[in-house]
Formats: C-alpha cells, structure tokens, sequence
C-alpha cells in the first residue's frame, strides 16, 4: 500500500453519517480529541483494491457556520483541505432542506462526492430523484445511496475511488448568480474588494458569504489578511445597512439555488401528510410524556431482558470455574495463593466484566434503535422544557433514564447529544442516579438500620437526587452550556425509519467488543490491587495491608463518621456496588478464610444482623448517605473517561461525588449523633 | 415588537394546522445561521402543525417536521394565508 487517502464525512444531524462512518470502518476505528479542543474525533481506516483509506467523522454540525466547537472543527477540517474527498451526505426524503449543507460547501475548492442517502426512504415515499441528472446539472460524482443496507457498499466503494482518481470540485457559477440576483448587492462588491485573497481552500465567494452571515472567525482572518485600505472598505460594507441582515440573503439564495436542482432533477411530488396521529400523541404537553415515559419503562425492560443471557453466562460461570480452579490447583500442588488470585482476580474480574458488559450492549442496542426510528427526537421534544432548565437538551432524558437500569450503559448512551458541553453536563448529572445496585445496597442498608423507615430514606434519596442535578448544574452547567450557546430548541423531528436490527446488532456488537477489552483490563489491574491489598496467607484480617491501612486512616474517616471497615467498604462500592456489602460480611465477620472481598458479591446471610450489632446509627446514617453519591461502578467510570477523553475531567467528577458523598456523610452523622 | 406589514404576526401566535410564508427573522447571526440551516427562509411557505400554547411549535416545512422552540418564535414573523 502506497499512501493513504483521506476521506472526510460531512453530514447534518439524522443524514446517516454515523451509520456509514461505522459500516466503512468496522472495528478499526479510533475515537479520541481533535488537537487543542475537546471535541470527539472518530477516525477509522478501510481497505479497499489495495489502497489505505481513512475516514474522518466530521463531528455534528448544521452547516459550515463557526456557532460552536463543534462546527469550528468541522469547518477547519475542510478548510485546510486536508481530506482527498469530502463525502456530503443528505436526506433524500428531504432534499430540499438538507442540500444546504451542500449549497453551504459551493466555493471551497476541495474534492467532493454528494450521497444522497436513504434512497430507500424516499422511494418508499414515493419520490422520484434522478440521480444521474443531479450529477450532471452539479458536475461531481453523486449516489444514491443507503447506508444501511451493506449490500449497497459495493457501489459506494466504486464511486468513492473514481471520485479520488478524478477529484472534482463544485462549480459556484450558478450559486453566485442567485446570490447576486439583485444587482449591484454587498455581495459583489465584497467579493471584488476581496479579489485574488486567497485563505484556506475557499473562493472569495465563500468568504464573501461568510462575511455576510456575520462569521467572526472569517473575519478576522480577513481583517488580519487584507491591506488597511481594503480592510476598511470590507468593513463599510458590513456595516451598511445591506451588509448587516446577518445571512438572511445569502440563506434564501442557497435555498434558490436548492430549488433549482431539485425542480430540474426530481419528479413532481405530491404533498403528503407526514404528522400522522403517532405524532400527535407523542408530541402532546401532558400524553407526550406519559407515552414517552411509558416507551422508555418498555425499553428499559427490554434492556434487562437483552442483558439477561450476558448475565446469567457471568454469574453462572463464575463459580463453576472457580471449583474447577480449586481442583486443579489442588491436584497440581500449587501454592493457595495462586489458586486465589486466578479465582479473585481473573475468574471473578472476567465474569463481572462480562455481567457488566451485556448490559452496556443492550442499551447501546436499544438506544440506537429508538434513534433509527426516530423516536429519539420525540423524547427531546416532550422533556426539552424541564432539561432545558438544567442547562441539557431534551434528548438528555433517555441517558438519564436508563441510569436507572446502569450507569456504565447509561454513559455510553449520552452519544445522543450532539455537543461535548452537553454529554459532559449529562454525565455530571448521570452520575447521581442510582442503578440498580446501588439502590438494593442503600435500600438493604436503610431497612438493617431503620427498619420500616427506609421508606423515607428512598423518598429522601429521590429529593437529594433532584437537589443534586440543581447543584451540578449551578456548578458545571454555565462552563460546560455557555449560556449564549443555549439557543432554543430548533430541531427536525425525523420521519420514522423501519430500523435496520442485523446492522444495528452487528455496530453495537462491535462497539462493545471494544469496550470489554478495555474493561476487562481495568478491572483486572483494579481487582489485583484490592486482593494484593486484602490477602493474607493465613486468611486472618489482621495480617492484611488493608487492615493495616484502614487502621491507620480511622481518625481521618471517623470525622465522617465511618470507621475503617466502612470507609473500605466505602472504597469498594467504587469497584462495583455489590462489592461493598461483600467487603462488609467479610470485614464484620471476621470469618477464617482468605478475603475474597472484590469477587464476592453476595452479602452473607447474617450481614443484616451483624451489622445492627456492630454499628451504631449515627455511623449508618453517615455510611448510608455516603454510599447513596458514592462515585458509580469501576466499569462506568471506564466508560466515562472514554466519553470525556481526559483524565482531568474524570478526576474532576469522581473528586465532585466524592466531596458530595464525604460532605453528606459528615452531616449525616453529625445530626445522627445529635438526634440518636 | 413593532408590526411591519399589515397581516405579519409571530410563528407562536398561528392557529394549529394553519398555512402561512415566513416574512420576516430577527435576531442574531447565531440564531439565523441555525433556523436557515433548518430549512426555514423568509418567503418559504410551511403549515403549523402543533402550537399548544407550552411545548415548543411545530412546524411543516421543506418536507420536515420542525421544532422551533417558544421564545424563538416571537422572532420570526408569518404573513398567514387565507
């Protein structure tokens, strides 16, 4: 292979762009930040005829306007003309509104290839869109396209290398002629100021267009390029009268030139109803709700039922290979603390990880059906004005949600929303919903200790989940949503698609292959450090380092009321919740054998007992609210920090929840003391 | 808000399943780079298909389902067909 190319996809929200990004690349994909920013980068290499191709996701953006980071990327990326061919991809069943992005691209001199995706939608719609006519009335290669049907791969490979062999760009003659349709227009006379500037890959036409909608990066790159008399004469312009409508001109002659083509090309359509009374319930103030509440009860069930295999294969496992560890580790006279390491460390890690996984599968899988049908956006309609409040997009409801069902899953789903700010504002509130271990954990804890009271610890809780998101969003919600990037909702509401299951399961299987292996690792390296930390040869508590540590930061953690047994507890509910009921029978009993605390989720059957014996009520009310915003699960904190791309906002979150649950734990068990 | 044209009201005041063309846009060059990505233009005529008074309005246009949230719609003026 002699070099690789570069192909870049450019896309609005619903175009399908993800879709094909995943199908082209498959499991050789890489997601990290682009340089400086904290914008997603999804990169991903295909092979095809013995030639390198690296596909470049260009991450959301509407147009190529610079209103957010997002965008900026995006359209520096093509600016700098780093991408052998940018692949533009449309609706095809709505071709005139998201050709724009398209018009949007007239006038950069870089290689494009239009995709009239979901050709499949738009036949069925009964559309009729002469592919071969668009090409020649826009002079690049076009296709009519679906990027979920694999079998239509071939010809995208096909025409994607002819157009590499051939790079053509788009012609901006006919777009100028509308965009100058009024004569002597700002236009004009900005572009003939402009005259042979030349910045990035662009023709002065485009800047021209740029200036006009008010760009603030284009014009300082121009500010900064031009001579002052030039300078000044651009400036004029802007500030005439004509000069300031802010895009609405240049937006109507795109659009102009979008009816064009479409008129030329595209068969009569007939009008059709599209808000059929689906639409009217889901979209209703108060049934939209219910209903939209009622669909995500359903996916969340569905969830627990896709995950079910994964699990019962997790647990079931686990304790057959365990014996079978014993036994051959007997038989071969091996020391017993191989014997337990392999059934601590890699036996039990290995099972969680596969317990914990099938349950991030099956909500990725049930997320990204929701989203293929469109459903997605009908939730964000129906919660835009209560998640708004915080600060978050109305489609923030679904990852919130199903962090009742799981955190680490739950994390994954905030890819929903388009923006870093926003999946990091999610993420910061997700944290402080329970899943459902948690919730047995604390729930288990308040009925030992309190007995028919836990009623009030579960309202209680539900209140301080609520004052949490305040509090989250007081704190990180006008860093992370600026409030002047906090523009309305204005959003399509996408027509429902069949959705595709094979492509769907195939993606999601793939992804979270991905995450398993990353997983697997960090649960493995944080399972050998606990049992390193917990193993005695002699199986007395006394004699492990965890002991010896616990004993020494006892002063420390007595001023939040936990003494050390419950403070490592604490510790290992931030491995995974049952982990610290386990850590406690072992820690509280005192029983002979050697700690199996990591692995061992089941609390024995005397723990309840034991511990309203042991344990006064200050000290369980500290403990309670402690493991109540105790950081989640080991697994979703991998998961979150491949969300957040950076160590520094991991530690930020865990460092938030850990100061919030210390904090309520101190309060809590200074009142107790007061009130028991 | 001073009216410009006889007849020009705000999308958030159209009656539901009423047709009307898009007079006017106000607002910042954020807000307008966003709603004519959208697909919604002055002169471009839509159908209101939702506006409950609470939830953001719904609007039909260019063969898309559009939500426009409320306080924006008090910047984007309508002349309603008859």
């Amino acid at each position: 292979m002699a070099e690789t190319k570069t192909i870049a996809l450019l896309g609005q929200p619903n175009s399908g762009k993800s879709t094909l990004f995943n199908n082209l690349t498959g499991l050789h994909q890489h997601v990290g930040n682009w340089p400086g920013k904290t914008v997603e980068r999804a990169e991903g290499f295909f092979c095809y005829n013995d030639v390198e191709y690296k596909v470049v996701d260009l991450p959301g953006s509407y147009g190529l306007s610079a209103n957010s980071e997002e965008e900026v990327v995006t359209r520096n990326f093509i600016w700098n003309g780093v991408a052998d061919l940018t692949c533009v991809l449309v609706d095809a069943s709505q071709l005139e509104r998201s050709l724009y992005m398209l018009a949007d691209f007239v006038g950069v001199r870089s290689p494009v290839m239009l995709v009239l995706n979901m050709m499949d939608v738009a036949e069925a719609a009964g559309k009729k869109i002469d592919v071969k006519a668009i090409e020649k009335k826009l002079g690049i290669p076009v296709l009519g396209f679906s990027a979920a049907e694999i079998s239509r791969y071939p010809e995208f490979f096909k025409k994607m290398e002819a157009a590499i062999k051939h790079p053509t760009c788009l012609d901006s003659a006919d777009l100028r002629e509308e965009l100058n349709a009024g004569g002597e227009t700002p236009l004009h006379m900005l572009e003939e100021i402009l005259d042979d500037l030349k910045i990035g890959n662009s023709e002065n036409l485009w800047l021209a267009v740029k200036l006009l909608e008010n760009d603030k990066l284009v014009r300082k790159a121009v500010k900064d390029a031009l001579p002052f008399a030039r300078r000044n004469a651009v400036e004029s312009i802007l500030n005439s009268a004509d000069g300031r409508d802010g895009g609405i001109a240049t937006g109507e002659a795109k659009y102009r030139w979008i009816s064009k083509i479409v008129k030329e090309t595209c068969g009569e359509k007939s009008p059709e109803k599209v808000f059929g009374k689906w639409d009217r319930i889901a979209t209703h103030r108060i049934k939209g709700k219910i209903f939209s509440f009622v669909i995500m009860v359903v996916s969340l069930i569905c969830c627990m039922i896709l995950a079910f295999p994964g699990m019962g294969i997790g647990f079931g496992l686990q304790p057959v290979l365990q014996s079978l560890v014993e036994r051959v580790c007997g038989a071969l006279g091996l020391w017993p603390v191989v014997a337990s390491f392999i059934n601590n460390v890699l036996v039990g890690g290995t099972c969680i990880t596969i317990c914990m996984t099938s349950f991030i599968f099956s909500i990725i899988f049930v997320f990204r059906i929701l989203e293929e049908i469109g459903y997605m956006a009908r939730f964000s309609y129906a919660f835009d004005n209560w998640l708004s409040r915080l600060g978050l997009h109305g489609k923030a409801i679904m990852p919130l949600f199903s962090g009742i069902g799981c955190t680490a899953g739950a994390v994954c789903g905030t890819r929903v929303l388009d923006t870093r700010g926003q999946r990091l504002l999610a993420l910061v509130l997700l944290w402080a919903i329970p899943c459902g271990s948690k919730v047995a954990v604390v729930l288990f804890l308040a009925s030992t200790f309190f007995g028919s009271a836990a009623a009030f610890f579960a309202l209680g809780y539900v209140a301080l989940i609520f004052a949490s998101f305040w509090l989250s969003s007081f704190l990180f919600g006008k860093k992370l949503v600026p409030e002047n990037e906090r523009v309305g909702m204005i959003m399509e509401l996408p027509p429902y698609h069949k959705p595709h299951w094979k492509m769907i399961a195939a993606m999601v299987g793939r992804s979270t292959w991905g995450i398993f292996k990353k997983a697997l690792k960090m649960i493995l390296m944080v399972a050998a450090l606990f049992w390193a930390l917990s193993y005695a040869s002699d199986g007395n508590v006394e004699n492990t380092i965890l002991y010896k540590i616990g004993n020494a930061i006892e002063p420390v953690t007595m001023f939040f009321g936990m003494r050390w047994e419950l403070f490592i507890s604490y510790l290992g509910g931030m491995f995974s919740k049952e982990a610290s009921l386990g850590i406690m029978s072992t820690l509280f009993n005192h029983t002979g054998e050697a700690f199996s605390l990591v692995t061992r989720v089941a609390a024995s059957d005397n723990l309840g007992e034991v511990l309203a014996n042991t344990i006064s009520k200050p000290e369980a009310l500290a403990f309670i609210f402690a493991s109540m915003f105790n950081v989640p699960c080991v697994l979703a904190m991998g998961t979150t920090y491949r969300e957040v791309g950076t160590i520094k906002w991991l530690a930020t979150i865990m460092g938030y929840y850990i100061a919030l649950s210390l904090g309520l734990a101190f309060i809590g068990y200074h009142i107790g003391l007061l009130i028991f | 808000m001073q009216q410009e044209k006889v007849g020009t009201i705000s999308l958030g005041e159209m009656i539901e399943n009423s047709s009307g063309c898009i007079a006017k846009i106000d607002g910042d060059s954020r807000f307008i780079s966003r709603i004519i990505s959208i697909g919604l233009t002055p002169g471009s005529s839509f159908t209101l298909l939702k506006n409950d008074g609470r939830s953001p309005v719904l609007v039909f246009c260019r063969d898309t389902v559009i939500a426009v949230n409320r306080r924006e719609c008090s910047q984007i003026y309508v002349k309603v067909e008859a």
